[in-house]
């Protein structure tokens, strides 16, 4: 299982200005495995997440501390090209966010800010990126529609393939089908299995059921800290820590 | 970080309370059916077969009621392996009250005929049996884990008064032919003995692994156990079959 490490992140800190959301987070991530970031609201998982893409970056008066590596090399080095970095770490949000364009377009945008012109080349993406999300079956006949005319559900599919466009190692997920009925969170969670079976993935939940189901490991943060990781079968039949058993039993207050 | 009561937690308990009902009365069957064997009290013997019954439907009850919270709550963590151990602990629980049965059958019987010698030898069986049995049903009322470990490690005693009773049996019933229906009878019920403190055995491995999440089943004592198949007891049982 612990082949090689794809992302490792050593002792991170992180501060919005003077607040210290992160502490300390020391936490190895591999290939072709999903791993669940559970833990409250605020304690910092939507945060550790932006901290691997670098998104971060776009808000003022932060600081990282500690490293956190992507195949060994430090995302946050000297001479790391921020642009490459989010082409191999893609990420998903909690409301699927498709521009007000075609889909093709949709998923041919990451393609295009990349360079991509040839048409030929950039159709075969295009559908390669939708099989994958599970999606080509429903949109083949309509890629110059909008977007917008799709289902939520669909909706979030479409992002994923447009996240899946410029061929990324990684895919953080943010609550991917929070917005989402159930029949539409359970084809993103089928998703999630086919995907990792190519990708690492990391995947912020609320739902303890989701984790169970979608997830190889599970890691629990509270305020700021990582408390438990492990694997997902054994943090829930047996966490070690008490405030994970409370977390995932419901007990927490 | 504060934990508090959830509804699981309030149908959890009332679980509890069923299954330490159920082994409530699954320890005066055994009680009794020991007592019915050795004050030859026929009223004792038939009250536990007559009871068997409650017992048979609480484990339904408890069964279907494990099932509802596995479906329904979602149950993770200390929760699903309070329920899945409950689950056991009724099954062997059951199991445990039919060797009683067993036993009430067998003095039934046996009460109507001529006393063999063996009652004292049978009484130092079961009183170890029971005592496993009650270890075991207090360590679950606890969630004692040392406790239960106690009840596994005294299952060796009890397989060694089983060997050393039936080879007793054996060798009377060689010279006293006419009491060999009786003392197969009699070695069916050290056996039960012997059974009802495996069992209890099963009650214990199950509280610690819901205690402590650790499965310590098949771990002990493999080495000096008689493989079933040569033990004279199992010939012997099949013949008891027919007498
Ligand atoms: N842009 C921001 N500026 C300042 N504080 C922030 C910002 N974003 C998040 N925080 C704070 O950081 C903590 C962690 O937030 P977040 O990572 O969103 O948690 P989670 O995703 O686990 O709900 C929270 O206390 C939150 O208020
Ligand atoms: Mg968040």
């Amino acid at each position: 299982m612990k082949e090689q490490i794809k992302i490792r992140a050593k002792n991170l800190n992180f501060y919005y200005t003077d607040f210290l959301a992160l502490s300390e987070v020391s936490l190895d991530f591999f290939p072709h495995q999903a791993t669940a970031l559970i833990g409250p609201s605020g304690c910092g998982k939507s945060t550790f997440l932006r901290c691997i893409n670098r998104m971060n970056d776009l808000i003022p008066g932060v600081r990282v501390e500690g490293s956190l590596c992507l195949d060994g090399q430090d995302i946050y080095g000297p001479k790391v090209d921020v642009v490459e970095i989010r082409r191999r770490v893609g990420m998903v949000f909690q409301k699927p966010n498709p521009f007000p364009k075609t889909i093709f377009e949709n998923v041919a945008y990451g393609l295009r800010v990349n360079g991509g012109r040839d048409r030929e080349a950039l159709s075969r993406r295009v559908e390669e990126s939708l099989r994958l999300s599970a999606l080509w079956d429903e949109v083949k006949d309509r890629l110059d529609q909008s977007a917008l005319g799709l289902s939520g559900g669909q909706q979030q599919r479409l992002c994923i393939a447009r996240a899946l466009a410029v061929r990324p190692e990684v895919l953080l997920m943010d609550e991917p089908a929070s917005a989402l009925d159930p029949i539409a969170t359970q084809k993103i969670e089928e998703l999630i299995h086919e995907l990792k079976k190519r990708f690492t993935i990391i995947i912020v939940t609320h739902s303890m059921q989701q984790a169970a189901r979608v997830s190889d490991r599970t890691a629990f943060f509270y305020m700021g800290r990582l408390i438990e990781v492990g694997n997902t079968e054994t943090i829930f039949t047996y966490p070690r820590h008490k405030q994970t058993e409370d977390y995932i039993t419901g007990r927490f207050g | 970080m504060s934990s508090h009561q959830t509804h699981l937690n309030e149908e959890i308990e009332k679980l509890k309370h069923q299954v330490l009902n159920m082994a409530a009365m699954t320890e005066r069957a055994v009680e009794k059916a020991t007592r019915g064997f050795v004050e030859r009290d026929e009223g004792l013997a038939e009250e536990v077969i007559l009871g068997d019954n409650r017992i048979n439907e609480l484990e339904v009850d408890i069964d279907r009621f494990c099932l509802r919270l596995l479906a329904l709550e979602g149950p993770v963590a200390g929760d699903l392996r309070f329920i899945v151990g409950c689950m056991r602990i009724s099954v062997d629980l059951e199991r445990i009250a039919d060797e009683a049965v067993n036993i009430a059958e067998r003095s039934m019987i046996l009460s109507s005929r001529p006393p063999l010698p063996f009652h004292d030898d049978i009484r130092a069986m079961s009183d170890k049996a029971l005592v496993m049995l009650r270890h075991a049903v207090r360590s679950f009322s606890s969630g004692d884990p040392d406790k239960a470990r106690e009840v596994c490690c005294m299952d060796n005693l009890v397989d060694e008064l089983n060997q050393k009773n039936i080879r007793k049996v054996i060798e009377y019933m060689v010279t006293e032919t006419p009491a060999i229906r009786r003392s197969v009878h009699i070695i069916n019920i050290i056996r039960r003995y012997e059974r009802i403190a495996d069992l209890s055995t099963n009650v214990a491995e199950t509280v610690v692994f819901v205690v402590s999440g650790t499965n310590i089943k098949h771990q002990r004592y493999f080495d000096d156990r008689v493989p079933e198949a040569d033990t004279p007891s199992r010939r012997i049982e099949d013949v008891g079959a027919e007498g």
